[in-house]
Parts: C-alpha cells; structure tokens; sequence
C-alpha cells in the first residue's frame, strides 16, 4: 500500500505535512470537523481500504515494536485534559512508537489554547470535539483561554460567525450554535498560525507565549521540556530565525543545552590566556560597536589570546562559535537586571567551561552581574580571575587601557603559540559539528585561510576543502574536505544510499543505513560503492533509516569514488 | 494489513474484606425502611443486609464494577447471621409488606447462608406479602426451590443480570454466567411460584454512554418476558474495584442521569422498570452537570414508584451537552468526553 502521508517540514519535533484523505490533499496539522470524517476514520481502524489506521493506549510498559500505519491513533487521549504529566508521557511515548512518517491523531482533546503545544510535541491531526463540547458547556474558547457566555462582551470577536451577532439577546441554544461556530474557527485560525510557525521556524517562540494562559499549560511545556533527548533529536542544528529567549522556560530550550554540551565535549581543549568578554545585542558579536572597539584596541595581542564571551541564555560562547546558531542568531530582553535562573545557569556553563580547559590565566574584561558572574565562578574553582574594567565602563580609555597591559603581561608569562584566527573559526567549527578532533583529520596541516568574515574558505595547495557559509554559520565541506574526513570519521555523519548517482535530493526510500546522530541541517557526506557526495541533511539521521517518503538529504556535489 | 494496540494495564483486583472491630465478631447488621411498589400499590419495606462469608464469585474471580465483598467477613459464622436477623426484626417489627434480604452474596447460597438459618429466617418471615431473596442463577435450582417454597410462600428471587447481552457481561463485567443461565433460573423460580426480579447495570466499564444507553434498552426488553420486575442500577464507582481503577485514570464516567431517564421513559410500556439512583449527583455516582442532580434524582425516584413518565418533567441548559456527548464519544477511542 502506499503511504497515505509525507511530511514536508519539520520545526523540532513539530511537521507540516500531506495527508491524502478521501480524494482530496489534507495540509496538516490540521483538525477534522465533520462526523464523516470521524466515522470514516473509526471505521479505517477495522479495515481500511483507502487508509491504514491503528490505535495505541498510554501503556504502562512501552511495546517495542514500532508502528507503521498512516495514522496513529492515541486512544482515549482527552483524559489527559488536565493531567499535563500523563499527556507528556503519552504523547512522547506514542510519537516514538509511531513511525516518523505516521500522522498521529490525538482525539477530542484539541482547543485553541492547547493546540499550539500538542503540535510542539509532534501531533499531526486533531478534530473539534472538544471545541464543540465547551460551547455545550457554555464556552467561548480562543488562544488565550475560554470565557462563559454571560462574560462575552457583545460582540465577542470579529470572526465571521461572531461578526454583527448580539449575544445577549440570544436563547441559550442559539448561544451553543453561535460558540461551536467560533470556537471551531478559532481552532482553525490557531492551526493556521502554528503552520505559519513550523514553516519559519519559530514555533518555539509561538508556545512560550501560549503556555501562559493557563498554569497546567505552563506546566505541559516545561514537562516537555523536561524530555531533552526526545526533542533533541529533532532539533534543527542551525536556524536561519532569530531564537527569541522571553521567557524562563527559553533557558531549556533544547538547542541551547546542546550547544552548551558540544562546547565541552566536541570542542579541543584550550591552555594559555583566555579573555571573558560581555555579550552584545548585534550578532555576531564581533561586528558589534562594543566588540571592535575592544578587539581594535587589543590588535595583534588576540593572536595570543582566547576569547570567550559570557551570555544569557546561552552561558559561554567561544569566539570561534559565535558564527553558530544558536549564538549567532538571538535576543533577550536586556533590562541590566538578571534573573536567578539566568545567573545560575550562566554561572553553571563558565565554571564547567573553565573546569574542562586548561587556561594558565583568565582576564575578565566584563563588568555589573558579568562581573558578579566572575567572581562567584572564581570563588567556587579556587582560581583568579583579572578584572581589567576599572570604572563599570568597558569601553572607557582606562579600562581598555588596562586590558591591553594586562594582557600583555600574561601572555609574556607563559608565551602561547600564535594562531591563525580565521582558521580557529573553521577548526572549531569543524569539532563542533563532526565530532571532537575530526579537524585534525580535515585539516591535517594549517591550511590557508581566506575570504571575509564570516565566509572563510581554507584551501590546501590550490584544492578548496572547506567553506563557511554565509546563511547558516556552518562549515560546509568540498569533496576533498569530505575524503579527507571519511579516512577518519567511522561512519558518523555519514549516510549510506542504494546503488544510485544521486542529483539535487536523496529521498529517504533510498536511504540504506545513516548516522542516527545526524540531524536536521547538519552537513553530511553521502556514500556508496561508485560515488561520493556531500549536502545537507534534510531530517535527523535515525528518521532517514526509519522514513519511507521525504527529502532524506539536500546534496551540494557529487564525484565517483 | 489492521493491527489493534490496546493496553492491557488492568486486570480485575478483588478488594479484601476489612476485618475490624464488631465485624470481626460477625454483629454487624444494617437495615432501612422505605416504600416500594407492590401490586401497583405503594406500600413501606424494609430492607435488611446481613453480613455473611461474601459472595462466592467475588471470593472466586469477581465482577468489575462490585465493591460489596469488603462488607462481608470470611469469620461469619451461621448463629451470626441469625443474631443480625434477629436482631433487625426486634428494632424494626414485621409491619412491613415487603422484606428485602441481602447478602451482598447468594442468598440461596447454602455455603454462604446455611440451611437451617435460610429456612428459619424465611419461616420467620411467612405471611409477608413479598419476600425479596437475592442470587446468582446457579443457585436457583429445582432441588433449593422446592425447599424454600416449604418455608414461605411469597418469595421473589432477585437475580443481577446486569445486561441481556452475553458479550458484554462477560467482557466487561466479568459476571460468568449467560442469558440462558438467568432465563433458567427464572423458568425454575417461577415453576415453584415465586416472582421474579433482574437487575440491569446501566453504563458497564468500556462502553460508551450511547453504547450503555442502547444496552440497556435492549436488555429490559429481553429479560421482560422472564421477570416481574426490573431493576435498573446505575453504575457508581465503588472502591478496589476495576471500575474505579478506570474512573481514577479517566476512563470512566458513571452514567447520566439523562441516561437513565430515557431509559426508563423509553420501556415504560414494555415492564415495570424500577430504579433507584445510588449516589446520584456525586462524582463517584450517576450524574448530570450538577446543577439539575438532585431534581432529576427525586423524579427518578418518583417513577420508580409511580410508573408515570409524567414524572419528568426536569429541563436543563446540560441536555444539549449529554446529547452531543451520545453522538460524539465514541470518537475519543475510549475516554469520556466530560468528567
């Protein structure tokens, strides 16, 4: 049978997708209104011709068998109306014994306030029972919650069932027709946003805001959130989208604790003088007004130093990453003010940072609760930190005068080797996304380094090897950079297709086996017997293995081995 | 190619029978007077539940929805049960026309109710208008009537079919007996001159309300022809049972009142449908949106007593609600839509 629904696009462990349904082209996530549609559904769960459908129940022990259906159901899920763990639990379990390109229905529990987060989660199909059931209970229901009837305000909302009506003077069934007529719109023009979201990749940013009018939904996010590894490997490495941290539950975010993991397991590990700098609004930070004003004054110096800055909600970002999403690329409010959970946070990133490398000093050229920051890191490692801003200004002639002689001096103190600072940005950016020491083996010598911040390429007598690009901030690899890595990468990141040239897209079907670590965007190298290629990915590795329909793999370029 | 998940995370627990105090020493005794309907006249009963061993099938596998086995007591002797019996009679006197003796068990059960005391508590109670013994079908044999029908003359047996539909009560009630178990039983009660009367659950785990309203309905039209009377329970959430393992995780909601009140509205030509609403209006109980409960409860209760639909007279703005729920909830693949 073939599949009856592909996904078209992924925004963490939420999707657009196509679902072909009884003649015609359903764009979900989306929400089955009419009772037809529910019986044809039910009555595919018994013999579909057109549709295969199955169910699956909340278990206590996990059946390990995968399901592979067009639809999964998950029976009975609006008794987690207000049980935000057991939904959690639900959904992330069902998601994970569905296959990835099943659409998975959850029934009669969908409203407009809820929604957003049951797409988060990776649910594809909803219906508009519940929308119905709460006019019955005398609701009007919208993104930010529900309100009784009697507390509607005249004219409730300008949507077109609402428009003109005057609800006061109507009989308590006209109330319920009007209300289900709302409410079933509202559920719509929800779904509509989120799709919107999925396609830009924000819908991230869309159910921080949402959560809130509700503490059970505030609740669901952060028990999702509490299910990292489910989320992360569905996690976009790059964005091209501003992450936009507004809120506590932003600090937990799945991209921002796995960029803090790659800085201290994939990154090589530093000695010498390193430089804590100060974050600044405009990314990256070294085009900012701040940042080349420091950097101009320190000039040649840097070629002895690493530099590192401190920032919420990121914690540390080494200068060579700041090129990466998510630090290329976010904003907080900034109010001069932070909050414990930042400070902790941050404070929790630069001690381990400074635990794991073997820095001989540390210049502090930060001031107001960076300095705080500092200074508490210092305490709990037993180690000296150098303040060098001397009055709370870090752009004052003083204190950059300061930097400069201090740096000086330590540098003479222990005499670190100079490096090439264009290809401190590739090497690391390699370790980062391949793996530590994989830059050993791209970069087997110091290549050079040329082209403009940030698109660097490096070449090595003559032949390109590798490349920044402009759009995302990742390293991007030539067929001799990808040669050069399969010598030593043992399979990771790499994706193992059916005996074809491929052209433009590798399509999961032709996918015979891939690193489940890779994820979406991550730059990978498609091999078989004949050919080499290298692209990016367009889905998490584990799912390409597991996937029938979809773009498995965007590719750049293609040679015979 | 159709594959069903469905989890199996419960399986039937019998609840243990509490041990304590007077119980222990098989005193306990719990009685209660009403008025109930006898030959269409209304007249005053009393009602007497003796504590005895338990219900042999709760002590041997159990049905989902019955709680009552914790009220009975595995110590009991024969001379206890004749002490409570006794002891009722002297506080309440036999100005009754209706007795009710329930065991939460077989009456008839000579394992549960020795010999000697079933027939001394029902010679006691000769000349009664009607005496109401509870029993499952396989105690109503020939052999046992015969004995019984020495002792007293107007015994009813009350029998708890529960549903006419085998698949059900045997699925999801777990009661282990067919239809064709309680027509025999009836057949045989009735050859030794007693009257009849089947209990019928309204709302079983694992149907949805219209599934439970449809049941029910079909289920007085089958057991009519074989009973006097029939009594509609509603299904409330009694503790340690499966029923109430579903109900805590939101798998099932106690029927509506509405319900029950189509049901009886509906067979009203066809028996005598009697019905008393346990817990009505609570959460663990029969119940509406709260607001229309207790009037829906007293009119229930007026019906029960005078066979006229005109006893119903309640409306309330939750109606749509309960109808939209009989259409729709067979689409939350098994949770009730509404707590």
């Amino acid at each position: 049978m073939t599949r009856q629904f592909e996904v078209t696009k992924r925004d963490g462990a939420a999707r657009l997708g196509k679902l072909r349904w009884r003649g015609e082209e359903l764009v979900t996530p989306c929400s089955l209104e009419s009772k037809e549609e529910l019986e044809f559904l039910k009555e595919s769960t018994i013999h579909g011709v057109e549709i295969d459908v199955a169910i699956v129940a909340a278990q206590e022990e996990t059946s390990a068998e995968q399901i592979d259906a067009d639809i999964v159901i998950l029976a009975g899920a609006a008794r987690f109306r207000n049980d935000p763990r057991g939904l959690t639990k639900a959904l992330v379990e069902a998601r994970e014994l569905a296959n990835p390109d099943s659409a998975l229905y959850v029934p009669a529990l969908a409203t407009p306030e809820n929604v957003s987060l049951l797409v988060y989660a990776g649910v594809d199909l909803f219906d508009s029972v519940m929308a119905e059931v709460e006019a019955r209970e005398g609701y009007f229901i919208d993104a930010d919650g529900e309100r009784r009837f009697d507390a509607v305000s005249l004219r409730p909302c300008l949507c077109s069932a609402c428009n003109g009506a005057n609800i006061t003077e109507l009989s308590f069934e006209h109330r319920v027709a009007l209300a289900a007529d709302h409410n079933k719109k509202a559920l719509k023009a929800e779904l509509n946003k989120i799709a919107e979201h999925i396609e830009r990749g924000t819908l991230r940013e869309l159910v921080e805001g949402r959560c809130r009018s509700a503490p059970a939904l505030t609740a669901l996010l952060r028990l999702l959130d509490e299910e990292y590894s489910y989320f992360e490997r569905r996690s976009p490495i790059v964005r091209t989208a501003t992450l936009l941290a507004c809120s506590q539950e932003s600090l937990n975010r799945p991209e921002i604790r796995r960029f803090g993991e790659r800085v201290i397991e994939r990154l090589r590990k530093r000695e010498g003088v390193l430089l804590l700098l100060p974050c600044s609004a405009r990314k990256p930070y070294s085009r900012s007004r701040s940042h080349r004003i420091i950097l101009a004054h320190l000039d040649k110096l840097r070629q002895y130093l690493n530099e590192a800055i401190i920032t919420s909600p990121i914690g540390v970002v080494p200068r060579s990453l700041e090129i990466m999403y998510p630090a290329s690329n976010y904003d907080i409010p900034v109010t001069g003010k932070w909050t414990c959970d930042e400070r902790e946070w941050v404070t929790g990133r630069l001690s381990q940072y400074l635990s794991v490398n073997g820095f001989e000093s540390v210049i502090a050229h930060v001031s107001g609760p960076y300095r705080q920051i500092c200074d508490e890191v210092a305490t709990s490692l037993g180690i000296k930190i150098v303040h060098t801003v001397s009055d709370e200004n870090v752009l004052s002639f003083a204190s950059l005068e300061r930097l400069r002689t201090v740096a000086q001096e330590l540098i003479d103190s222990c005499s670190p080797a100079r490096r090439d600072l264009r290809f401190d940005y590739m090497r690391d950016l390699a370790d980062f996304q391949f793996g530590l020491h994989t830059s050993a083996a791209i970069f087997p010598e110091i290549p050079k380094v040329r082209g403009l911040f940030p698109t660097y390429y490096a070449s090595d007598r003559g032949e390109r090897i590798a490349t920044i690009t402009g759009m995302y901030g990742t390293l991007a690899l030539t067929i001799e950079g990808a040669r050069r890595y399969l010598r030593a990468s043992e399979g990771s990141y790499c994706v193992q297709i059916d005996d074809f040239e491929p052209k433009g897209t590798v399509f999961a079907i032709g996918v015979l086996s891939a690193d489940p670590g890779i994820r979406p965007f991550d730059e990978v190298i498609v091999v078989n017997d004949r050919v080499i290629a290298v692209g990016r990915a367009l889905m998490s590795g584990w799912e390409m293995q597991a996937s029938k329909s979809g773009g498995a793999v965007a590719v750049r370029h293609v040679e015979s081995r | 190619m159709k594959k069903l998940y469905v989890a199996r995370e419960h399986t039937a627990r019998k609840p243990e029978p509490r041990i304590s105090g007077s119980r222990a020493r098989g005193n306990e005794r719990s009685a209660w007077t009403g008025m109930d309907l006898l030959n269409g006249d209304i007249v005053p009963s009393l009602t007497v539940v003796l504590t005895t061993k338990g219900c042999s099938w709760a002590r041997r596998d159990g049905c989902t929805m019955c709680g009552y086995n914790i009220d009975s007591n595995p110590y009991t002797q024969a001379s206890d049960i004749q002490k409570q019996f006794n002891q009722v009679i002297a506080r309440s006197g036999k100005a009754f026309k209706i007795v009710k003796l329930f065991t939460s068990g077989s009456f008839l059960d000579q394992d549960e109710v020795p010999i000697d005391v079933r027939d001394a508590i029902l010679s006691e109670l000769r000349g009664m208008p009607k005496v109401i013994v509870e029993s499952r079908p396989e105690f109503v044999t020939p052999e046992i009537c015969e004995d019984i029908a020495k002792t007293n003359e107007h015994i009813e047996v009350a029998i708890g079919l529960e549903t006419s539909s085998d698949g059900v009560r045997n699925n999801y009630i777990n009661k282990g007996f067919s239809f064709r178990d309680f027509v025999r039983a009836s057949e045989t009660a009735r050859s030794h001159g007693f009257t009849v009367k089947a209990y019928l659950l309204l709302k079983p785990p694992f149907l949805t309300e219209r599934e439970a309203l449809e049941d029910a309905l079909q289920s007085v039209r089958d057991a009519a022809p074989h009973a006097e009377t029939i009594s509609l329970n509603l299904c409330n959430v009694q503790k340690g049972t499966l029923v109430e393992a579903l109900w805590k995780k939101g798998l099932y909601r106690p029927p509506w009142l509405w319900t029950a009140v189509d049901v009886l509205k509906q067979t009203q030509e066809a028996a005598t449908v009697i019905c008393d609403p346990v817990g009505g209006g609570s959460r663990r109980g029969p119940h509406n949106c709260r607001k229309c409960d207790r009037e829906v409860v007293e009119e229930i209760k007026e019906f029960s007593l005078s066979q006229n639909s005109a006893s119903f007279t309640a409306s309330c703005t939750d109606q749509m609600l309960w109808e939209f729920v009989l259409e729709f909830e067979e689409f939350s693949y098994g949770a009730p839509l509404v707590p």
